[in-house]
């Protein structure tokens, strides 16, 4: 959580600052320090997402259906524990959405993991970034609920009964405008917690006593990609489903 | 045996020593900051943890009285945890954003 720069955002800034200073001012944004505008957390967002292509690279040229290897049983394992909660959350279809909500998946999961490893920091600490998530969670599943349902979409916002309308419609956009938010703070927290539990205990001492809430850190970062997952599945169902009237 | 102990325990009091230097003058300025937080955390990872009690109770329940469901239940049980936990973490954002 320090102001320091990691090594990776050190490179980016040393090589990469003209590109960034660019695109920062396309859309008016003026960094806090115009000569290194690389921040940690969005280098580590950037490295994520390269580490991901580059297994998923390798992965897809080693399939082989005679003798799958290891890293094709592990892949093949989270598919199919996606594929079965979107059969069960989402129903009918719901394997058309495992790619955005499974890809949601894995970027969280590695976001959160890649936190774990000495001189790297978890990009989903910082509310930035599980908030891009979210609100990319948030735009898919009401395009998707237009898609799907049509104006009929909108009677999902006004509730069962005509006169309850009034009542009803700003109820219901509280409650799907809090939903990114919900999304972002659940996953941002967790991660904040993890890491400040970890290093209070190493404050107290480095005695063994810190390694357990390591672990413990590991199997929140687990759950939480997990629950983003099974929400974003959640709000996709809600949003596709064709109401029997 | 009981020496060994002592040496561990020892150790680590000895280690624990940087934690009474440290010092935070971050809200010097408003006391009652300090005071407040303190009592929100306690209330919040108080009933949170009566809450996860609960959850963590019926289903252990549910489980003894049908162990074949037993996989569909820890999942929706770990599930509710993490939705229990994350209530006091929403606490501890609010605390964070405030200090």
């Amino acid at each position: 959580m320090g102001h320091h720069e990691l090594w990776f955002t050190e490179l980016l800034n040393n090589y990469f600052a003209a590109p960034a200073q660019a695109v920062l001012n396309l859309f008016g944004v003026h960094a806090a320090n115009p000569d290194r505008p690389w921040v940690n957390f969005v280098a580590m967002e950037i490295l994520v997402a390269l580490v991901i292509v580059v297994l998923f690279a390798i992965l897809k040229s080693r399939l082989s259906v005679d003798k799958p290897g290891k890293l094709q049983h592990l892949f093949e394992l989270v598919y199919l524990f996606q594929r079965q909660q979107a059969d069960e959350i989402i129903g009918h279809d719901g394997r058309k959405y495992v790619a955005f909500a499974g890809t949601l998946f894995i970027f969280v999961l590695f976001g959160n993991l890649i936190g774990v490893i000495p001189s790297f920091e978890s990009p989903t600490m910082f509310a930035p970034v599980p908030a891009g998530c979210a609100m990319a969670t948030f735009l898919v599943y009401n395009i998707l609920g237009f898609k799907e349902n049509g104006a009929h979409y909108l009677k999902h916002f006004t509730g069962p009964i005509p006169w309850l309308t009034p009542l009803m419609l700003p109820i219901e956009l509280i409650s799907h405008l809090a939903r990114p938010m919900s999304l972002t703070i659940r996953l941002y927290a967790n991660m904040v917690a993890g890491e400040k539990v970890t290093l209070v205990f190493l404050a107290l001492t480095y005695f063994a006593v810190p390694v357990v809430f390591m672990g413990l850190h590991v199997f929140v970062s687990l759950i939480q990609a997990f629950i983003f997952m099974v929400l974003t599945m959640i709000y996709i169902g809600g949003a596709v489903s064709h109401e029997e009237h | 045996m009981k020496s060994k102990m002592f040496l561990v325990l020892l150790a680590m009091f000895v280690l624990a020593s940087p934690v009474f230097a440290q010092e935070t003058a971050a809200s010097a300025d408003r006391p009652f900051i300090t005071i407040t937080s303190g009592i929100a955390m306690a209330l919040a990872s108080g009933l949170c943890a009566l809450a996860q009690g609960k959850a963590l109770g019926s289903s252990a329940e549910a489980i003894a009285r049908n162990p074949g469901a037993g996989n569909v239940i820890r999942g929706a049980l770990i599930l509710g945890l993490a939705f229990i936990e994350s209530l006091a973490l929403f606490t501890f954002v609010v605390i964070a954003a405030k200090f």
